[in-house]
C-alpha cells in the first residue's frame, strides 16, 4: 500500500517590465517658402514651446514622461509615452499525491506555478500598457491643438516673409478665426 | 445519365450526350460559373466526388462549350453597356464589342484544374481540402477564378482565396483583395489585350465590391483585421494602378472612382469609429490608416487629374486625357478636397470623436 504525502512548490518572480505606446502623424504644413526655411520658422515656433531643436528634429520631454519628435523635414510628429515597473509575483501550489509520484506531481506542480506566474505578468504588463495608453490618449488632444496654433503661426510668418518678397507689406490683419489678410504694394 | 463514358443511343436525330455522373458535376460546375442561379451551387461545392483521371471527349467538348459562355456572361455583367476605352492615346466610345476586335479567351490546364478541384474537394469546410497548386494561368484561366470566387460565399470562398493557384490571378486579387494574404502578383496581363477588356467588362462589380468592403470597414473592431485588409488593398490598387498607367490604361481604373463616388457624396467616410479600445494606440492609429487603402487610389486619380489638365489639344493624348478627365469630374474638385480631409483625419494625431452620422452607411446599388 503506497503512502500518500504532501507536496508543496513556490515558485517567485521578480521582474522589471517595460511597456511603450505611440503614434505618428503627418504634419499639415503649406510649401510656402522652400522646405529649409518652413523647417527654421516651424522650429522657431516650437522652441518657444519648450521644444529643443537637434538638426532636422526638434524634441521635448513632458513632465508626464510623453516624448515629442518633431520630423521638421519630413513634416510629421511622433508621441510616445513608455513605462516601467517592478514586478514581484509569487505562487504556492500544493496537493496530496502517492509518495511513488512525488517526483512527477512536484514537476506538474511547478510547471503550473510556473505557468501562473508567466500569465499574472502578462495581466500586469498589460494593465500597465493600458495605463500608459490612456495616459497618452488623453494627451493627444491638447497636443495636436498645440501643434496646430505653432504650424499656424510658422505658415502666417512664411506667408509674411513671402508677401516682403512680393513687395512692401502696407497692411497684416488677423482675425479671431486665424485668417490672415496681408497687403502688399508691388 | 451513365456511368460508361460516351454512351450514344442510335437512332434518334438529336443525340443526348452522355457522359460519366462524376464527369456531369464537372460540367455543372463549368456551366455555374457563368450562369450560377441555374444550378445548386452549394452542393456542387459542398460536396465531394472522385473524378476520373483524364475527360472522355464528350466532357471535354461540353466543358468547352460552358467555357465559351464566358465573354457573353462577362457582357452580361457590365461589358454591354455603351462606354468608352483609351486605345493609343485616343477615345474609343461604343458598347464593348464596338470598342474592341474579337479577342479569345484563352483557357488552360489550369481552369480544368481548377474545376476538377472545385468538384472534388468538400469546401464547405477549410479541413479535408487539397491544397490547389499554383500554375501558369492565361486571362481565360483568371476569369475562371474569378467567377469561381464570385458564386462561392462564407467559408467555401475563404477556401477558394486561399488556394496558391487564385492566389497568382491578379484577376482575383482586384475583385476579392479583402480575402487575400501576401503579395500580389503583377497586373500587367490585366492592362492590355483580352485583360483589360475582362476588367472593362467587370468595371461597375468591381467598384460595388470595394464600396461594400469600404462600407464594412466603418464597423470594423479588431485593428489587426484592418491593418492586414490595408495592407493588401494598398498592395492590390497601387500595383494595378502602376501597371494601368505604364500600359496607357489609366481608364481602366475606373472603378476606383466609382467606387468612392457614392462615399463621397454622401459623406460617409471609411472611418472606423469602433475600434477595440483596449488595443494599444500604436495599433489603433496603424488600423486607421490602413483603412484610407481606396482613398489613397483617389489620391492618385486626383494627382493624374492635375497632369490631365495640362494636356493641350495639339497634345497626341488630347483625347485620353479629356476622358480622363469627365471621368473623375464626377469626383471633382468638392469630391477630392473631401477624400484628402478623410485621408488627414485618418492619420490624425487625434482622431475626431465620432458623431451618429459618422455611422450612416448606404446600400450596396
Amino acid at each position: 500500500m503506497s503512502r500518500a504525502i504532501q507536496v508543496r512548490v513556490s515558485e517567485s518572480v521578480v521582474r522589471t517590465v517595460h511597456v511603450e505606446d505611440g503614434v505618428q502623424s503627418p504634419l499639415e504644413m503649406l510649401p510656402v517658402l522652400a522646405p529649409d526655411r518652413m523647417a527654421d520658422l516651424l522650429a522657431a515656433e516650437l522652441e518657444a514651446q519648450g521644444f529643443v531643436r537637434d538638426g532636422d528634429t526638434a524634441r521635448r520631454v513632458d513632465p508626464d514622461g510623453v516624448e515629442i519628435t518633431v520630423d521638421l523635414k519630413g513634416a510629421t510628429v511622433s508621441v510616445k509615452l513608455s513605462g516601467d515597473t517592478k514586478v514581484k509575483e509569487s505562487v504556492n501550489l500544493e496537493t496530496r499525491v502517492a509518495v511513488e509520484t512525488q517526483a512527477s506531481a512536484e514537476e506538474r506542480l511547478r510547471d503550473a506555478a510556473i505557468g501562473e506566474l508567466e500569465k499574472r505578468l502578462e495581466e500586469k504588463t498589460e494593465a500597465l500598457r493600458r495605463e500608459v495608453t490612456g495616459k497618452l490618449e488623453k494627451k493627444l488632444g491638447d497636443l495636436r491643438s498645440e501643434l496646430d496654433q505653432s504650424i499656424g503661426r510658422a505658415t502666417v510668418a512664411a506667408l509674411t516673409e513671402r508677401a516682403a518678397q512680393l513687395g512692401s507689406i502696407q497692411e497684416l490683419v488677423q482675425d479671431d478665426a486665424g485668417n490672415v489678410t496681408i497687403k502688399v504694394k508691388l | 445519365m451513365t456511368d460508361e463514358l460516351d454512351e450514344l443511343d442510335d437512332g434518334d436525330d438529336f443525340e443526348m450526350p452522355q457522359v460519366a455522373a462524376s464527369e456531369a458535376d464537372l460540367i455543372a460546375m463549368a456551366r455555374a460559373l457563368t450562369a450560377p442561379h441555374a444550378f445548386d451551387v452549394w452542393a456542387l461545392l459542398a460536396g465531394s466526388r472522385s473524378l476520373p483521371a483524364k475527360l472522355g471527349p464528350t466532357s471535354a467538348r461540353l466543358i468547352g462549350d460552358a467555357l465559351a459562355q464566358v465573354w457573353p456572361a462577362l457582357w452580361r455583367r457590365d461589358g454591354a453597356r455603351p462606354g468608352a476605352s483609351i486605345d493609343n492615346g485616343k477615345a474609343v466610345r461604343g458598347r464593348g464589342w464596338d470598342r474592341h476586335p474579337p479577342t479569345p479567351l484563352v483557357f488552360t490546364g489550369s481552369t480544368i484544374a481548377l474545376l476538377r478541384w472545385l468538384v472534388g474537394m468538400p469546401l464547405a469546410t477549410a479541413s479535408n481540402v487539397d491544397k490547389l497548386p499554383a500554375r501558369a494561368l492565361k486571362i481565360g484561366d483568371q476569369v475562371a477564378i474569378y467567377l469561381a470566387l464570385d458564386l462561392a460565399t462564407g467559408p467555401a470562398q475563404s477556401t477558394i482565396a486561399a488556394q496558391p493557384m487564385v492566389r497568382e490571378a491578379p484577376l482575383a486579387w482586384l475583385g476579392f483583395a479583402h480575402l487575400m494574404q501576401g503579395t500580389p502578383p503583377a497586373f500587367d496581363s490585366l492592362a492590355t489585350g483580352a485583360g483589360a477588356v475582362v476588367v472593362e467588362a467587370l468595371s461597375l462589380e468591381l467598384a460595388a465590391k470595394w464600396r461594400t468592403v469600404e462600407l464594412g470597414k466603418r464597423t470594423t473592431t479588431e485593428p489587426e483585421a484592418l491593418v492586414r485588409l490595408g495592407a493588401v488593398q494598398d498592395a492590390t490598387l497601387q500595383g494595378f494602378m502602376a501597371a494601368c498607367d505604364k500600359a496607357g490604361r489609366r481608364d481602366l481604373a475606373s472603378f476606383v472612382i466609382d467606387a468612392a463616388l457614392p462615399l463621397l457624396d454622401r459623406n460617409i467616410a471609411p472611418i472606423p469609429s469602433d475600434l477595440d479600445l483596449t488595443k494599444p494606440l500604436s495599433v489603433r492609429a496603424a488600423a486607421r490608416l490602413a483603412a484610407g487603402a481606396l482613398l489613397r487610389g483617389v489620391q492618385l486619380w486626383s494627382t493624374w487629374d492635375e497632369r490631365h489638365r495640362g494636356v493641350r489639344f495639339l497634345d497626341d493624348d488630347y483625347e485620353a486625357a479629356q476622358l480622363l478627365l469627365s471621368r473623375f469630374e464626377r469626383i471633382g474638385r468638392h469630391g477630392a478636397d473631401r477624400n484628402a480631409q478623410w485621408l488627414a483625419e485618418l492619420a490624425s494625431l487625434a482622431p475626431t470623436t465620432p458623431t451618429p452620422a459618422d455611422r450612416a452607411t448606404i446600400e450596396a446599388p
